[in-house]
C-alpha cells in the first residue's frame, strides 16, 4: 500500500510539475537603452530583441525575425537588415542563447514604434509553434504623437493608457486586436522583466502564480493592470491562429501573441 | 488662520509650477540642412506653435537674430554662425523651451 502511495504520489508530482511547465510564459521582448529621449540624452538607441522567460530570466534560442521595423510619423521603416546576432543566458543556464540587437540613431521628434514579427518558434513541450508580434514605443523630444495608433500586425496591442513617463504602481490599459478587431474577453499574461536594468535585486516569486500574472479583458478586448516594480512590464494577449504550419511532415497549431513592453519607473 | 491657508496653498503650487505649464509646454525641435536652420515648435500633441517668438543665441550668449514662426510653427534661417547655437522659442502665456543645435550639426548642414 505505501508503495502503492510513494508511487501514486510520484505521479501526482510529475503530473503537477508537466502542467506547471507550460505555465513558464514565453514572451517576445523588444528593450530600448531609453524610453523617453529628450534633448540632453544620446539620441542613438540601443535595442536588444529577445525569446524569453522574463521573470525566470531564461534565455530561448531565437533565429533571425522575420520583420523587424519602426513606424514613425505614420511612416514604417523595415530595420531588419541591421540586426545583429549576439548571444546571452540567465546566471542559471549552462549555454548561451542567440538574441538580436541594433543601434537606431532617432532624428525627429516623435513617438517611435519599434515592432517585431519572429520567425515561427516551435515549442515541443505545447506541441506547437509560437509567434510573438511585439512592440515597444519610444518617445523623442516632446512630441507625444503616434502611440496610439496599430502597426497593422495580425495581432497586436495597442495602448490605451499613453506607454512611456510611467510611475510605479500605474494602470496600464491595452487592447487586444487580432486582425484588427478587438478580442472579447482575450487572457492577458504579465511579466516582470527581472533583468530589468534599474532592478535592484532579482524578484523571486514565492509560488508559480506569482510568475505570471493574468488579467482578462472586457467585452472589447481592453484590459488593465497595474504595475508594482520599476523597470519593465511584458504584456501578452495569445490567440490561435487560424493557419497552421508543418513539423515534421504533420500539421501544426500556431500560437500569435500580441507583446507590448512598458517601462515603469519609482517616484523620488 | 483657515482664511490664510487656502490663500497660501494656491500660491505654494503656483510656485512649484511656475515655468513648466505642463499640459502646454511648447517644444523647439532644429536641424541644419543646405545652408540654412530649419526651426519647427509645437506643443506635445503635434499642434503647431503659430506665432512665437524664436531667438537664436551662439554659445557666447550673443543674440544672432530673432524671427516669428509660422501658422505651422516653423522658422527657418540661413546657417548665421558655425557655433553650438541655442535656439529659444517663446510662446504666448510665459511658454519657453530651448534647443541646442551642436556646431558638428551646424557644421555638416552649412
Amino acid at each position: 500500500m505505501r508503495t502503492v502511495n510513494s508511487i501514486l504520489s510520484a505521479l501526482v508530482v510529475t503530473a503537477v510539475l508537466l502542467a506547471a511547465n507550460p505555465s513558464l510564459a514565453h514572451f517576445g521582448t523588444i528593450t530600448p537603452s531609453d524610453d523617453i529621449v529628450t534633448q540632453n540624452d544620446p539620441k542613438t538607441l540601443n535595442l536588444q530583441i529577445k525569446f524569453i522567460h522574463p521573470m525566470e530570466l531564461h534565455y530561448m534560442e531565437m533565429v533571425k525575425p522575420k520583420q523587424f521595423g519602426v513606424v514613425h510619423d505614420d511612416k514604417k521603416t523595415d530595420l531588419l537588415n541591421s540586426l545583429q546576432a549576439t548571444k546571452g543566458k540567465s546566471p542559471d543556464q549552462n549555454e548561451k542563447f542567440t538574441f538580436w540587437t541594433t543601434d537606431y540613431k532617432i532624428r525627429r521628434p516623435g513617438d517611435y514604434t519599434f515592432y517585431v514579427e519572429p520567425t515561427p518558434y516551435w515549442e515541443p513541450a505545447e506541441d506547437l509553434f509560437i509567434v510573438h508580434y511585439t512592440k515597444v514605443c519610444v518617445n523623442a523630444l516632446g512630441l507625444e504623437k503616434g502611440w496610439d495608433q496599430p502597426v497593422g500586425l495580425e495581432t497586436e496591442i495597442v495602448p490605451m493608457t499613453r506607454p512611456y513617463g510611467l510611475w510605479t504602481g500605474n494602470l496600464f490599459t491595452g487592447q487586444v486586436l487580432l486582425k484588427g478587431k478587438p478580442v472579447p474577453f482575450a487572457e492577458v499574461e504579465i511579466e516582470y522583466l527581472n533583468e530589468s536594468p534599474e532592478n535592484i535585486s532579482v524578484v523571486i516569486p514565492p509560488a508559480d502564480p506569482y510568475v505570471t500574472q493574468v488579467v482578462k479583458a472586457d467585452a472589447n478586448g481592453v484590459f488593465s493592470y497595474a504595475m508594482p516594480r520599476a523597470g519593465w512590464w511584458g504584456f501578452s494577449a495569445l490567440s490561435e491562429a487560424e493557419w497552421k504550419l508543418k513539423y515534421d511532415g504533420k500539421e501544426k497549431g500556431v500560437e500569435i501573441g500580441a507583446v507590448y513592453w512598458v517601462h515603469t519607473r519609482d517616484m523620488k | 488662520m483657515k482664511i490664510m491657508n487656502y490663500l497660501l496653498i494656491p500660491a505654494v503650487v503656483l510656485l512649484l509650477f511656475n515655468g513648466t505649464a505642463l499640459a502646454h509646454k511648447v517644444n523647439l525641435f532644429a536641424y541644419a540642412e543646405a545652408g540654412k536652420v530649419y526651426t519647427e515648435s509645437y506643443f506635445p500633441d503635434g499642434r503647431p506653435v503659430e506665432g512665437g517668438k524664436v531667438l537664436v543665441y551662439d554659445s557666447q550668449d550673443n543674440l544672432l537674430l530673432e524671427g516669428v514662426t509660422d501658422k505651422e510653427g516653423l522658422f527657418s534661417f540661413p546657417v548665421p554662425k558655425v557655433d553650438d547655437l541655442t535656439i529659444v522659442i517663446e510662446a504666448t502665456m510665459g511658454h519657453k523651451n530651448s534647443f541646442k543645435l551642436k556646431k558638428a550639426d551646424v557644421e555638416a548642414g552649412k
